[in-house]
């Protein structure tokens, strides 16, 4: 039997997981489902690191160094305490996969910041939120994927620490 | 085939020489209801009715035949560290309210830690701790500073490093130190209670935790509110400290003992008020000449009515 091979299929990206995963960020309160993260896929990730520093040129700063730095060693720090917690482990893409797709709060935080000045209490309490946001779902894509119940605050606190400076970095 | 005391292998060694003598003869093993189970640890002595009750839970020699189970990877891989990381959640909140209310008489380690060290709580809490005395160190030096117009704000990220370097060294070598003369006092007088350096790391890591609201609070730019905190501060994870070493000395030579507790609690005084002076500006009192020249104003004015 001849099957088309689907457009997307060739080309390795498969949108509509990409929109699933993006769904699930977006909505930090439902529960994941495990099997999402079962293909590592790095072009949502990319995608979101680039989106960052794009509203941040546009908001004046030139920091791609720093996103990119940043990223690679948080991504390191969280892969390895991962590694520790966990009784399985975690490969270093599925982890750098799932903290760039809840990065995308951090987006939507710096493409306000090009509109107003975030410095400020409305600018503080706004990135608080989004931290928290950002952390949350991180660790519940995490626990949901390794079997971690009971762990999901010890998890999100570190990525809480990494967003806190993607924030700092967006604020000031 | 001496018999030991406590270790009743008599029965058992009847059985297996009987069985070497003949190996096909059936044997019959009943148990007495008195029986007591092998015991791994010292020999009881006086002591031991005061730790049971500081044990807190008479399963301990369950846990201590399965901590004796437990590293057998070697140590470069991640493996080997898992045993360490493997707590939940409320089990880490549970040791961070144990080390904010020390009660006289509960031990931290045997009530919270019972041979499940972890390293997750003390390497948060100290880089929590090292980052809210960096930025509680900036902001408050900020805001003093605030109304003065030759003062130019900077920032200072080095504080952060040595901010780091200070806390963790602390927080390792502190308890290196003091596992190694516990061990080396140990050899010279039998102690009941030892622990290990896993278990020393917890505590002091836990009991690092109180400074974290303390750092701040630092922030409030009055001297004596800030001195005030620190006594606080040190009275509960100083006595936290001193509750769970406690036991481990007081076998000792009492002087040794004394010693030993005194030098702990003064170690975290210098931790403390260290920091207190080098990440935090004294607030300074300028606000004294203004108000020293205001009744001079009005005797003049009384004086010339």
């Amino acid at each position: 039997m001849f099957v088309w091979g689907e457009p997307e299929g060739e080309l390795g990206i498969n949108f509509d997981h990409i929109w699933q995963k993006t769904l699930t960020v977006l909505n930090p309160l439902k529960p994941a489902d495990g099997s999402i993260m079962n293909e590592t896929d790095l072009a949502g990730p990319i995608l979101f690191c680039v989106a960052l520093g794009a509203t941040l040129l546009l908001a004046g700063k030139v920091q791609f160094g720093y996103i990119y730095g940043m990223s690679a060693i948080g991504c390191l720090g969280i892969y390895a305490l991962l590694n520790l917690m966990s009784s399985s482990g975690v490969s270093y893409g599925c982890v750098a996969s799932v903290l760039g797709y809840c990065l995308l709060p951090m987006v939507i935080l710096s493409s306000g910041a090009v509109f107003f000045s975030l410095q400020g209490t409305i600018g503080t309490v706004l990135a608080l939120v989004i931290i928290v946001w950002c952390s949350l779902s991180a660790s519940k894509i995490f626990i949901s994927a390794l079997d971690m119940e009971g762990q999901q605050l010890l998890i999100a606190y570190p990525c809480a620490l990494l967003y806190g400076l993607f924030a700092l970095l967006t604020v000031f | 085939m001496a018999a030991v005391d406590d270790l009743q292998f008599e029965e058992f060694g009847d059985v297996a020489t009987s069985l070497a003598a003949n190996p096909d003869a059936t044997t019959i093993n009943i148990e007495g209801p008195g029986e007591t189970p092998k015991r791994l640890g010292p020999p009881r002595g006086s002591g031991r009715e005061e730790d049971d009750e500081l044990l807190g839970n008479d399963d301990s020699d369950k846990t201590e035949l399965l901590a004796g189970q437990k590293k057998s990877s070697p140590f470069w891989t991640f493996e080997y560290y898992q045993t360490f990381f493997d707590v939940d959640t409320y089990q880490v909140f549970d040791r961070i309210k144990g080390s904010l209310l020390p009660i006289p008489g509960k031990n931290f380690v045997r009530l919270y830690i019972r041979s499940n060290p972890d390293l997750y709580g003390p390497f948060w809490i100290c880089a929590t701790l090292v980052f809210a005395i960096a930025i509680s160190g900036n902001l408050s030096n900020f805001l003093i500073h605030l109304g003065e117009k030759t003062y130019h704000y900077v920032p200072e990220f080095r504080k952060v490093s040595i901010a780091a370097t200070i806390i963790y060294a602390y927080a390792w070598l502190v308890p290196f130190a003091l596992w190694g003369f516990l061990l080396w006092r140990n050899s010279k007088v039998m102690n009941i209670v030892s622990y290990s350096f896993l278990e020393i790391v917890c505590v002091y890591g836990y009991s690092l935790f109180i400074y974290i609201p303390t750092a701040i609070l630092w922030i409030i730019p009055q001297k004596a509110v800030r001195w005030i905190l620190v006594m606080m501060a040190l009275g509960i994870s100083g006595s936290v400290l001193a509750m769970t070493f406690w036991p481990a000395v007081r076998e000792d030579n009492r002087r040794v003992a004394l010693a030993t507790i005194v030098t702990i609690v003064l170690l975290h005084t210098l931790l403390s008020v260290g920091c207190l002076a080098y990440f935090f500006d004294a607030p300074e009192v300028d606000h004294l000449p203004t108000t020293a020249v205001v009744p001079n104003q009005t005797v003049v004015a009384a004086k010339s009515s």
